[in-house]
């Protein structure tokens, strides 16, 4: 008897408020349907595809630091020229930064809000642009690092840079172009090469291959080949 | 015998006197050549070229090598593509080091880095990379290994191109001043196969082991170099 009236009950509910029943259950099935086309596309975006707009915004962003063409900048921090520069580098170090395999307080947060594509477009931009070099370093060492550049120093056990990041400096895939590079910021990297990169000894990376290099260098030729590198174009 | 050099005329021997002067005497003449000749033999040793060179020079000078030619000297890809040194024929290794220090083979980074080497460096590092092993580098295109090992181990008889495993070993291994292909960096022998006469064999007053594959580079077409190369990069 408790069964059918309930049957009853419902039957009344549903013949007077059908139509506003009807109305509820399509706006959510029509709303649900809009949500899971909206976060798959942007999950799809994620993984595939950066939208023009939000590469050029990046890229703005980017700019605001490191020089209207990526040319660099010498504010309070030497901070790198990008223009020209390897993508493969480029990717990789953004990923250094996201993994504190190279810990900076300034980029790795600007990098871990970066996805893989974004990373990517980013990179191919930055190599894209060709701006003249920032003013290098003290000519008159440029003679001394353009030896040290192409010859290495056999004696004291120090690679040519030449043979990796070739004549130019212009570099290749994971070899960083040096040419025009700042000043400042290479005698930086060089000088501090062990206490900046390579940070997690779980997970080697491409820069093991420098720490040697830069720990066999002195000051007075890590000066110089800064100089000569900081005025190539 | 030294008393009897005395002058006939010298006055009464005193024995304790005599003896004493003798010694410093003696001291003052052997001394001093002594300590020339212990620091003239020590210099002697240190440019003497066949003298032992010390296991630390032996492992920094190898860590150096290793920043351009890999971690255990696999090869690397940088702006060149640098060869493979692991597993190399010692003998290969000097003759190649030998030759850009006399600019037969021309490489102004290589004849850097050589002409500092002692003799005794040059067959310590050759020894050194002989018995490392670590896996080849790869990158090779997979589709053209079996063209290459047909090339490899037939040759190309119309062609004048002998099988390579005949100097080079059934597996490439190589063989004394033959050198070791096996795991080579594949665009670094497509360059080396290409260049051959360019690079090679370039001082006339000093002919070397080059000369052997001179016309077999020459006879090899672009299309079977890649194929050889390819194959080759993939063997251990």
């Amino acid at each position: 008897m408790e069964l059918s009236l309930r049957r009853a009950q419902t039957v009344t509910l549903i013949k007077r408020h059908g139509r506003w029943i009807l109305k509820v259950v399509a706006q959510c099935a029509l709303q649900l349907t809009v949500l899971t086309i909206v976060f798959s596309a942007t999950s799809r975006a994620n993984a595939t595809d950066v939208s023009k707009g939000a590469v050029e915004a990046k890229l703005a962003y980017c700019q605001d630091c490191h020089g209207p063409s990526g040319q660099g900048y010498r504010g309070f921090y030497p901070i790198p020229r990008l223009a020209g520069q390897q993508t493969r580098y480029l990717e990789n170090q953004l990923q250094a930064f996201v993994e504190r395999r190279r810990p900076n307080p300034i980029m790795s947060p600007v990098a871990h809000v970066l996805s893989p594509a974004m990373i990517t477009a980013l990179a191919t931009k930055f190599r894209d642009f060709n701006p003249k070099p920032l003013p290098g370093g003290p000519k008159e060492l440029a003679a001394k690092g353009e030896r040290i550049f192409e010859d290495g120093v056999p004696e004291d056990n120090v690679a040519a840079c030449a043979a990796c990041h070739g004549p130019q400096a212009l570099g290749h895939e994971e070899v960083p172009r040096l040419a025009g590079q700042l000043y400042p910021y290479i005698i930086k990297e060089l000088t501090n090469w062990g206490k900046e990169r390579g940070q997690n000894p779980a997970h080697p990376d491409t820069s093991f291959i420098m720490a040697p290099v830069a720990h066999s260098l002195i000051k007075p030729q890590i000066e110089a080949v800064a100089a000569y590198v900081s005025n190539l174009k | 015998m030294i008393t009897s050099l005395r002058r006939a005329d010298a006055g009464p021997l005193n024995e304790k006197r005599w003896r004493r002067a003798v010694k410093v005497l003696g001291l003052h003449l052997t001394l001093p050549p002594a300590i020339l000749a212990m620091i003239f033999a020590t210099a002697a040793r240190a440019e003497d070229k066949d003298a032992a060179v010390s296991k630390q020079a032996v492992e920094a000078k190898m860590k150096y090598c290793e920043v351009c030619h890999g971690p255990s000297a696999q090869g690397f890809v940088g702006y060149y593509p640098i060869p493979r040194l692991a597993g190399q024929q010692p003998e290969y290794i000097k003759n190649q080091l030998q030759a850009f220090i006399d600019r037969g083979r021309v490489n102004p980074i290589m004849a850097n880095v050589a002409h500092v080497l002692s003799p005794a460096m040059l067959t310590a590092l050759a020894n050194n990379f002989h018995e490392l092993n670590p896996k080849p580098l790869g990158g090779a295109p997979k589709d053209l290994v079996a063209a290459g090992k047909q090339i490899f181990e037939e040759g190309i008889p119309k062609a004048d191109v002998p099988a390579c495993s005949s100097c080079h070993g059934a597996h490439a291994e190589g063989n004394g001043e033959f050198p070791r292909l096996a795991g080579q960096v594949y665009p670094y022998l497509v360059r080396e196969l290409g260049n051959f006469s360019e690079e090679r064999g370039q001082n006339p007053a000093k002919p070397d082991t080059s000369a052997i594959m001179q016309p077999i580079a020459h006879n090899l077409t672009e299309a079977q170099i890649k194929a050889v190369a390819a194959y080759v990069s993939t063997l251990e």
